[in-house]
């Protein structure tokens, strides 16, 4: 217990988190504080570089591991069900219509990347060791949750129109994905001759960029808050609640499968993000009746804001008693 | 000064579905266009603003001069697009020169 509130604590005052709660303050207060549209990309391609690489390299030393399987196992079981949990739990509890509540289902069975490299972090500070193959689990996980939606939605546009192609591209070929994969597989080539190149860039300046990315994403979020006009009580309870209940799904998935406390706090951790870049995107083309007020206000605004400042140390701790 | 009579399309569709509608307009023989990025916006689905985090919310124009037969392919096509994705369609009579070009 004092274990987990200093853990929760250490979470709360690292530069990462502060600065979060700086650009959600200044959002929320109307600054005119911004990061340009092309930097802010451009410290997402940083970040998800700095991240595939970091665990390609960690993945190349420790060599194949049977717990990855394992994970990736227990990812994919997650972002086909967790939809399917996500979509009951909003037809009971909200008006949503039925597209609006597959698609919303759809950004809580799919990943953020952005909560992974912010756990992530996290475990390193805290001196949590988890596999650097974790990296590909993240990429399983981001599309299996669309196809959960799309059959609980009842099919969807693009088939119909013939987009198809333009959905797998949005969907499988998504920037973040391939930078992230690709970074993972050099990693894995170049081994500790690469690192030994690399670790400036992905060591001592990542953390500054991090922060930058993060100040942004506060940004971002608050203003899309205090612009939201579709939120009830029952969704915002949602958008907290949904989270917690994919970690301890997640957790008892890998006690039962027998992994590491800390790839089991990695999982926990994706099992709880819901994604607000690619899912977004990819809904727009498969449902576009579906309401973003709703979907992507809840994924980036609210659950987001909860998994970064309270969510990750709380999975991550609950990992650690269960499996430890 | 020779100009010719033509249709002048202006095609507004969220950038995710913008290079489906591309291969329409290949498709219904429409020779060139020209498409326009968008900064914000405001409509049945709410209101929009570049650099406000609005994945797949952004909007592009597609902007094309066509002859009245293309024209009405492509509206023909358009017509079942709209029907399932947001967007707007305009066509207006415009005089242009080289007209041999659209």
């Amino acid at each position: 217990m004092v274990d987990s509130l200093q853990m929760a604590l250490t979470n709360l005052l690292t530069p990462a988190i502060l600065f979060f709660l700086l650009g959600f303050a200044a959002g929320w207060f109307k600054s005119d504080l911004s990061v340009p549209e092309g930097a802010a990309k451009t410290l997402a391609l940083v970040l998800m570089l700095s991240i595939g690489f970091k665990g390609g390299v960690e993945a190349a030393r420790a060599g194949m591991s049977p717990d990855f399987l394992k994970a990736a196992g227990v990812g994919l079981i997650l972002s086909f069900g967790i939809p399917v949990i996500a979509f009951a739990i909003l037809r009971v509890i909200s008006r949503l219509d039925r597209t609006t509540s597959a698609a919303t289902a759809a950004h809580y069975g799919s990943v953020s990347i952005v909560t992974f490299v912010a756990g992530t972090e996290f475990l390193r500070v805290s001196g949590v060791p988890f596999g650097g193959y974790m990296v590909a689990v993240v990429a399983l996980m981001e599309t299996p949750a669309i196809l959960s939606a799309l059959i609980l939605a009842g099919g969807g546009a693009a088939g119909r129109q013939g987009l198809r192609g333009d959905l797998f591209r949005e969907v499988a070929l998504n920037g973040s994905v391939v930078l992230l994969i690709g970074a993972f597989l050099v990693g894995m080539l170049s081994g500790e001759a690469g690192m030994s190149k690399m670790e400036v860039f992905v060591g001592p300046v990542f953390q500054g960029i991090l922060v930058l990315f993060l100040l942004d994403m506060g940004l971002v979020a608050a203003r899309r808050l205090s612009a939201a006009r579709s939120l009830t009580v029952p969704l915002i309870a949602f958008a907290i609640f949904m989270p917690l209940l994919s970690s301890v799904l997640s957790l008892g998935l890998s006690l039962a499968m027998g992994l590491s406390p800390g790839n089991a706090a990695v999982l926990a951790i994706l099992a709880a993000s819901a994604s607000y870049i690619a899912v977004p995107a990819a809904m727009r083309i498969a449902l576009p009746d579906a309401d973003p007020g709703v979907y992507l206000t809840l994924s980036l605004a609210v659950t987001f804001p909860f998994n970064l400042v309270f969510g990750i140390p709380l999975y991550t701790a609950a990992a650690a008693a269960l499996l430890g | 000064m020779q100009l010719s009579k033509r249709k002048k399309l202006e095609i507004i569709v969220e950038a995710p579905v913008l290079r489906g509608v591309e291969d329409f307009l290949a498709e219904a023989g429409v020779r060139g266009w020209t498409v326009l990025p968008s900064l914000a916006g405001s409509g049945d689905g709410g209101g929009w603003r570049s650099g406000h985090y609005t994945p797949g919310q952004e909007k592009r124009l597609i902007f094309a001069l066509v002859t009245a037969e293309v024209a009405e392919r492509v509206l023909e096509r358009l017509a079942d697009f709209f029907a399932d994705y947001p967007g707007v369609v305009a066509v207006s009579d415009v005089e242009v020169m080289r007209g041999e070009k659209f």
